[in-house]
């Protein structure tokens, strides 16, 4: 597990699929082998108004991590993350009388996944209770686990195949955090970031 | 790439894989379709006292499968939580949740489970049985339940020994009250009673009801050491 980046990238006039078509074409070119397919999810749940001042709970799953469920709790005032086993979804549901699911909010990035040296690129998909909302291209590099030490060299290998959509600056999420220890927690609060600007846009049809 | 779901039984997990990484949800609902999760605990207690508790330490050497290595012993931290609402009915609704750490192994993960009403069933069933959710947790959880709007109802400190008998789990414990928390482990703390809470558990899907025998027949080869019994809290008046 290396640090992460998470870039949107804009389908213009074309439809999902041709995105990821264009793009895995420009990846293969680089001498990447898909290696399967990825997947991240993203369920929102929130307080009942009994429960007194309203917070939400966001519980991610990351086909990188299949053990894993992450939960990040906002209280509106602070974030918590929670990592736990695959169990805690059990645990969601006994506590539908607290914390409801919000319908029509289940975010997801799904689709293939490459490897082309030290790098993992992942060519994600993104809807919003299934609608089409988006292309969301996450890179990993695995040898290092310090931002700042590879985000030059990261920033250069995104644009290598992007092109210059890629902004010169970190994701705002890691800016405040470049020298600290990277772990899967931090691409989850990314993946988030990402899910609730694409749960705000209007969508872009139905080019799925 | 095939997906691979793990579910933790007791010591070992359940590998289940499939072609394509589908939704964890979906794994979870096929896991619970085909009953494999461990959700139910069979439970028996019973006490003993302090100065009988070595000749009962020594029994349980003779009779568990971890023989060679000894007993395990354990030095937890466990907090009681409860998530609290007035439902839409007279009866208040909770959600009992409790927090156990290992004070002698920082490093380890913490545990968070739920633990249902206890059925204690008529007076041919041999164990109590509860629903149970068990699962490894990062070091969070206090403030993530505190903020969830959870109330810790009370904590405690538990040491002993932990036997294992095929999947039977035996836990030979001395309760502390909490001291300061700031004092090193096993210092500042003061007992609650002169004796040992003894448990013998099993955690298994829904069904496995075979098991509860097995404890039976396991609890009376421990009698009269100790008598490990169906615990009726409700009959324990305003303890609870």
């Amino acid at each position: 597990m290396g640090v992460t980046i998470l870039q949107q990238f804009p389908t213009e006039n074309r439809t999902g699929p041709d995105t990821i078509e264009l793009l895995s074409k420009r990846i293969k070119a680089l001498g990447a082998m898909q290696h399967g397919n990825f997947l991240v999810d993203c369920e929102t749940y929130t307080s009942v108004p009994q429960l007194g001042h309203q917070r939400t709970v966001h519980v991610l799953h990351n086909s990188e991590q299949p053990a894993t469920v992450f939960s990040i709790l906002d209280t509106g005032t602070k974030t918590i993350p929670l990592a736990t086993d695959g169990l805690f979804d059990l645990l969601m549901m006994k506590m539908s009388s607290f914390y409801t699911s919000k319908k029509q909010t289940k975010a997801e990035s799904k689709g293939p996944r490459f490897e082309i040296g030290d790098f993992c690129v992942k060519l994600g998909t993104i809807t919003v209770s299934s609608n089409f909302k988006g292309i969301l291209v996450e890179v990993e590099y695995k040898p290092c686990v310090v931002p700042a030490m590879c985000w030059d060299l990261m920033k250069e290998f995104l644009q290598g195949f992007l092109g210059f959509s890629v902004p010169s600056t970190p994701p705002t999420y890691l800016q405040n955090r470049m020298q600290e220890l990277y772990t899967p927690i931090d691409t989850i609060h990314q993946y988030l970031e990402q899910f609730m600007i694409y749960r705000k846009s209007p969508g872009i049809g139905v080019r799925t | 790439m095939p997906r691979i779901f793990f579910i933790k039984v007791g010591q070992n997990y359940i590998i289940i894989m499939s072609a394509a990484p589908g939704s964890a949800m979906d794994s979870l609902s096929a896991a619970l379709k085909c009953n494999i999760i461990p959700n139910q605990e069979y439970l028996l207690q019973g006490s003993v006292l302090d100065q009988y508790v070595e000749v009962l330490l020594h029994r349980l050497r003779g009779l568990c499968d971890n023989v060679d290595s000894g007993p395990e012993s354990f030095h937890d931290h466990e907090l009681s939580f409860a998530l609290r609402a007035q439902g839409s009915g007279a009866a208040p609704m909770v959600l009992p949740l409790r927090v156990r750490r290992a004070l002698d192994s920082p490093e380890s993960p913490w545990q968070l489970r739920y633990v249902g009403q206890q059925e204690l069933g008529d007076k041919n069933r041999p164990t109590v049985v509860r629903s149970s959710i068990d699962m490894a947790c990062s070091s969070t959880i206090v403030e993530f339940l505190t903020e969830l709007g959870c109330r810790m109802d009370f904590e405690y400190i538990a040491r002993g020994y932990m036997f294992r008998k095929g999947r039977m789990k035996i836990t030979v414990s001395k309760i502390f009250k909490m001291g300061n928390m700031n004092t090193k482990p096993g210092e500042g703390v003061e007992p609650i009673s002169q004796s040992y809470l003894v448990e013998l558990s099993v955690l298994a899907p829904t069904g496995q009801d075979a098991i509860a025998e097995d404890m039976r027949i396991f609890a009376e080869q421990l009698r009269p050491l100790v008598q490990l019994e169906k615990i009726d809290y409700k009959r324990l008046g305003n303890m609870s």
